[in-house]
C-alpha cells in the first residue's frame, strides 16, 4: 500500500542530503569538538559551519544561535532562563493560550513559584488581539512569549507587530518558532524577536537537535550547567551529527524556501477546496484567510464523527494524519487549542489535521481526496448524532454546527 | 501516543465502518427496547436498539433476535458497540439474561481495551440496561421484582459529583461496588469522572470521599487500594490530630494570612480532616482567571513547607 505522511507539523522524514552529510561523524570524524587535538579541530569546524547556516536563515550572527536538544529544551530555557535573570526587575509574564505545551507548562510551573502569568484569548478563528496584549502589560512584565504559527491551525501569529509592542515597552519578547522555521521567511531583526526556538526535526534534520537565537546582550542563566560549551550558555557535549544535519536542513530551507512555499501551498489548497467541496457540514478551525496560515497546514472538523474512529480509518488507506481529539492523546480533554478557540466540544472531537511536507505529491492529494469524503459519509451514518437530524427531534447540537 | 488496540478491536471497527455481512450497525424501527448512554458533552455517545422474538404467554421469555447501535465515538467506543449487539445476538439471550453482559464480558470479547479506554465498554453496558429497562415497561414486565439490583431508576437526578462530566452520585457509587473500583485513576479510566477539572477529586463528598465510604477501609491495610494510597497520603507526619490543626492555625495566622493581606486577600480556616485543610479564600481584586488556584497553591506550598508537605489545601 502506498503509504501517504500528512503529519508534517509532528515531524518530518530526515532529507536524504542531510543523512549524508551526517554519517562521516559517525564514522571516523569521532571528536569532540571542544578538546584541541585533530579530532577535535576537525569538528569544531563543522560545529560552526552549521551555525552559520542556521544563522542565515534567521539573519542572526552566528554568535547569537546556541544549539540544543529539541524545542521544548528551548522553550523551557528561554522561559525559566529569563524569569531566573530578571527575577529583580519584575515577576510578570504573558503569553497566549493557544501555545505549545512547553510554554504553558513552564508558565504553570512559575506560577506556582510566585510569577503572574496573563494567557491572551483568541477568537474562533484562533487569532490574537493585540490591544488585548498591550492592556496586559504591568511595570512587572518582564518576557511576553508568542509563537510564530500555531501548529494545530497553522495560524500565523503578527510576530514583527508584537516585536514593536515589546520593544515600545522594552520587554524581552520570545518566540517558539518551531513550525514556522523553514515554512515561511523567519527574520528575527525584522520581528524584533530576542529569543527564538527552532526545532531540527520539523525541518527535515534528525530528532535530538534543536536552536535557539538569543540577541546579543541578552541575561539568560543556563537551563544545563556544568560546562563552557556554547560561551557558557548550555553545558553539554555537542551533537556533532545532529548540528551538522541541522546545518543542512537550514541551508536547504533558505534556498528553497519560495519553491517549497509555492508547491505546499497549491497542494494543500487543493486539498482544501477539494474536501470542503465535496463533505457537507464541515468547519474549519483556524483563519479562512489562508495567507495568514503555513502554507503546508488545513484543520478540519467533520461534524457528526469522532476523529480518533476517522484517523483510524485513514490509516487503513495508508494516510497518516493527526486529530484534536481527546481520544488519540489518553486523556479526556479535546485539544486545549480548540477550547481555546470555543469550538463547541463535539467538534473539537472531530478536529482533523493535515499537515503537508516536501515529499507529498499530487497523487497523495488525489488519493486522499478520493477516499476521505467516503469514510466521513460512512462514519457518520454510524453516529447517532448525524441520524438525529433526521428523526424529526429538535438536536441541540446539530444546531450549532455551521457550514463553512 | 501510538494505537494500542488489539486485532479484534481494530478487525470489528473496520467491519463495521466498511458495513461488512453480519455487521450491527443501524438503528431499527420501532424497536422493542431502546437505549442510550453517554452525552456529548462526554465525547461519546451510544444508541441501541433491539427486537425481540416474542413469547406468546411470558414476555420473560421474549429472546433477542436483533441488535443495532449507533455510536459517536472512537474506534473503541464503536467496537464495543458492534461486541455487545454480536454477544446477544450470538447467544439469543433473554433481555433479562442480557443484563448479566457486563463491561467485562465486552472487554474479554474484543481481546482486551487500553485502560484508558474502559469507559466505551461501560457505555454500552449501560445502554443495554436502559433499553432492558425500556422492553421490560412496554411488555408489562416488573423488573424490580425480578433483577433488583439491575434497576436504577432516579439515578440521574442525585447531586452531580463530576461536573465536567455530569456524573452523579447514585450512580458513582453502584459503579464503584459494580466494577470494583479503588482509586481515583480506575474511576477516570471506567467512568470519566474526575477528567476534566479534577476539582471533585479531593472535595467534600467528591471521589476520594466516596472511595473511603464505600471501601470503609484506610489506605495504609487495603492491599487493593494501593493507588489510592498514592493519591491522598495518611494523616500527615507522627502528629496528633488536635495538634496538627494547632500547627496549621498558627501557620495561617503568623505567616499565610500577612501574606495574603499585602494583596487586599485573605484566608478564614473552617476544618481539618487528616491532611486536608479546608478554607475559604478571599481573593484579591483583579486576580486573573486562575487566580483562585494560584491563592490555593501558595497556602498549600507554605503549610507543605512549614507543617508537612502531604497536606492538601481544599477552597470552599
Amino acid at each position: 500500500m502506498n503509504r501517504i505522511y500528512l503529519d508534517n507539523n509532528a515531524t518530518t522524514p530526515v532529507l536524504p542530503e542531510v543523512l549524508e552529510g551526517w554519517l562521516p561523524y559517525y564514522q571516523g570524524k569521532i571528536g569532540n569538538p571542544s578538546s584541541v587535538h585533530w579530532a577535535g579541530r576537525e569538528v569544531a569546524n563543522a560545529v560552526e559551519e552549521a551555525r552559520d547556516k542556521v544563522a542565515k536563515l534567521i539573519n542572526c550572527s552566528p554568535a547569537e544561535v546556541v544549539f540544543i536538544s529539541c524545542g521544548s529544551e528551548g522553550d523551557n530555557m528561554a522561559i525559566k532562563g529569563t524569569a531566573d535573570a530578571l527575577k529583580e526587575k519584575g515577576n510578570h509574564i504573558i503569553t497566549t493560550a493557544v501555545e505549545h505545551p512547553a510554554v504553558l507548562e513552564v508558565c504553570q510551573y512559575l506560577q506556582k513559584n510566585g510569577y503572574d502569568v496573563t494567557y491572551l484569548p483568541v477568537d474562533k478563528d484562533g487569532q490574537l488581539d493585540l490591544a488585548d496584549l498591550e492592556k496586559a502589560i504591568t511595570p512587572q512584565t518582564i518576557l511576553i512569549s508568542v509563537m510564530w504559527a500555531n501548529n494545530e491551525t497553522g495560524n500565523i501569529f503578527p510576530i514583527a507587530e508584537i516585536g514593536k509592542i515589546a520593544k515600545k515597552n522594552k520587554i524581552r519578547f520570545h518566540s517558539d518558532a518551531v513550525q514556522s522555521v523553514g515554512k515561511i521567511p523567519v527574520d528575527v531583526q525584522e520581528a524584533n524577536v530576542d529569543l527564538l526556538v527552532i526545532s531540527g526535526h520539523k525541518i527535515g534534520a534528525p530528532k535530538g537537535v534543536g536552536a535557539i537565537y538569543i540577541r546579543r546582550g541578552t541575561r539568560m542563566t543556563p537551563l544545563l550547567q556544568g560546562g563552557h560549551q556554547e560561551r557558557n550558555r548550555r553545558a553539554g557535549t555537542h551533537n556533532v551529527a545532529g548540528i551538522v544535519g541541522l546545518g543542512k536542513a537550514c541551508e536547504i530551507a533558505a534556498a528553497e524556501q519560495k519553491e517549497y512555499y509555492r508547491r505546499v501551498r497549491s497542494l494543500r489548497d487543493k486539498l482544501e477546496d477539494g474536501i470542503i467541496s465535496q463533505v457537507p457540514e464541515i468547519k474549519l478551525n483556524g483563519t479562512p484567510d489562508r495567507d495568514q496560515r503555513l502554507p503546508n497546514s488545513l484543520n478540519l472538523s467533520f461534524a457528526y464523527i469522532e476523529g480518533e474512529s476517522l484517523l483510524l480509518n485513514l490509516d487503513m488507506f495508508g494516510i497518516a494524519a493527526s486529530s484534536g481529539s481527546a481520544c488519540t492523546s489518553g486523556s479526556l480533554e479535546p485539544s486545549h487549542v480548540m477550547g481555546a478557540m470555543c469550538v463547541e466540544v463535539t467538534l473539537a472531537h472531530s478536529s482533523t489535521r493535515f499537515s503537508l511536507g516536501r515529499e507529498t505529491t499530487e497523487e497523495d492529494i488525489d488519493k486522499v481526496l478520493e477516499v476521505l469524503p467516503a469514510t466521513v459519509q460512512r462514519l457518520r451514518e454510524m453516529s447517532p448524532l448525524y441520524n438525529c437530524g433526521r428523526t424529526a427531534e429538535g438536536c441541540q447540537t446539530c444546531e450549532t454546527i455551521r457550514r463553512i | 501516543m501510538p494505537w494500542e488496540y488489539s486485532d479484534k478491536v481494530v478487525q470489528l471497527f473496520m467491519d463495521a465502518v466498511k458495513g461488512a455481512a453480519g455487521t450491527h450497525m443501524g438503528e431499527i424501527e420501532d424497536p422493542d427496547g431502546y437505549g442510550e448512554h453517554g452525552s456529548m458533552v462526554c465525547g461519546d455517545t451510544l444508541r441501541f436498539t433491539f427486537r425481540v422474538e416474542k413469547h406468546p404467554t411470558d414476555p420473560t421469555r421474549d429472546i433477542i433476535t436483533q441488535a443495532r447501535y449507533l455510536t459517536f465515538g472512537c474506534t473503541s467506543a464503536i467496537a464495543s458497540s458492534e461486541a455487545l449487539c454480536t454477544l446477544l445476538e450470538q447467544e439469543r439471550k433473554t433481555p433479562i439474561e442480557a443484563l448479566q453482559v457486563s463491561n467485562e464480558d465486552l472487554v474479554d470479547f474484543l481481546g482486551g481495551l487500553p485502560e484508558q479506554k474502559i469507559h466505551c465498554s461501560v457505555m454500552g453496558a449501560e445502554a443495554l440496561q436502559s433499553a432492558v429497562a425500556d422492553w421490560a415497561s412496554k411488555r408489562g414486565v416488573d423488573l424490580a421484582a425480578i433483577v433488583p439490583d439491575k434497576v436504577h431508576a432516579d439515578e440521574d437526578e442525585g447531586r452531580v459529583v463530576c461536573k465536567c462530566y455530569s456524573v452523579t452520585e447514585p450512580y458513582l457509587r453502584r459503579k464503584i461496588r459494580e466494577l470494583g473500583l479503588r482509586s481515583i485513576a480506575e474511576i477516570t479510566h471506567a467512568l470519566k469522572a474526575g477528567g476534566g477539572c479534577t476539582a471533585c477529586h479531593h472535595e467534600p463528598g467528591g471521589l476520594q470521599d466516596l472511595l473511603d465510604e464505600i471501601w470503609a477501609t484506610s489506605h495504609e491495610t487495603d492491599d487493593a487500594g494501593q493507588a489510592t494510597a498514592a493519591e491522598t497520603h495518611d494523616t500527615a507526619g507522627e502528629l496528633s490530630p488536635f495538634q496538627l490543626g494547632r500547627r496549621i492555625e498558627t501557620v495561617i495566622d503568623d505567616s499565610i494570612r500577612p501574606m495574603l493581606r499585602e494583596d487586599n486577600g485573605d484566608i478564614e480556616l473552617i476544618d481539618i480532616k487528616d491532611n486536608i485543610v479546608y478554607c475559604r479564600l478571599l481573593e484579591p481584586p483583579g486576580g486573573c482567571p486562575g487566580g483562585a488556584d494560584r491563592t490555593r497553591l501558595i497556602v498549600e506550598r507554605q503549610l507543605g513547607e512549614e507543617v508537612d508537605d502531604r497536606i492538601r489545601v481544599i477552597a470552599i
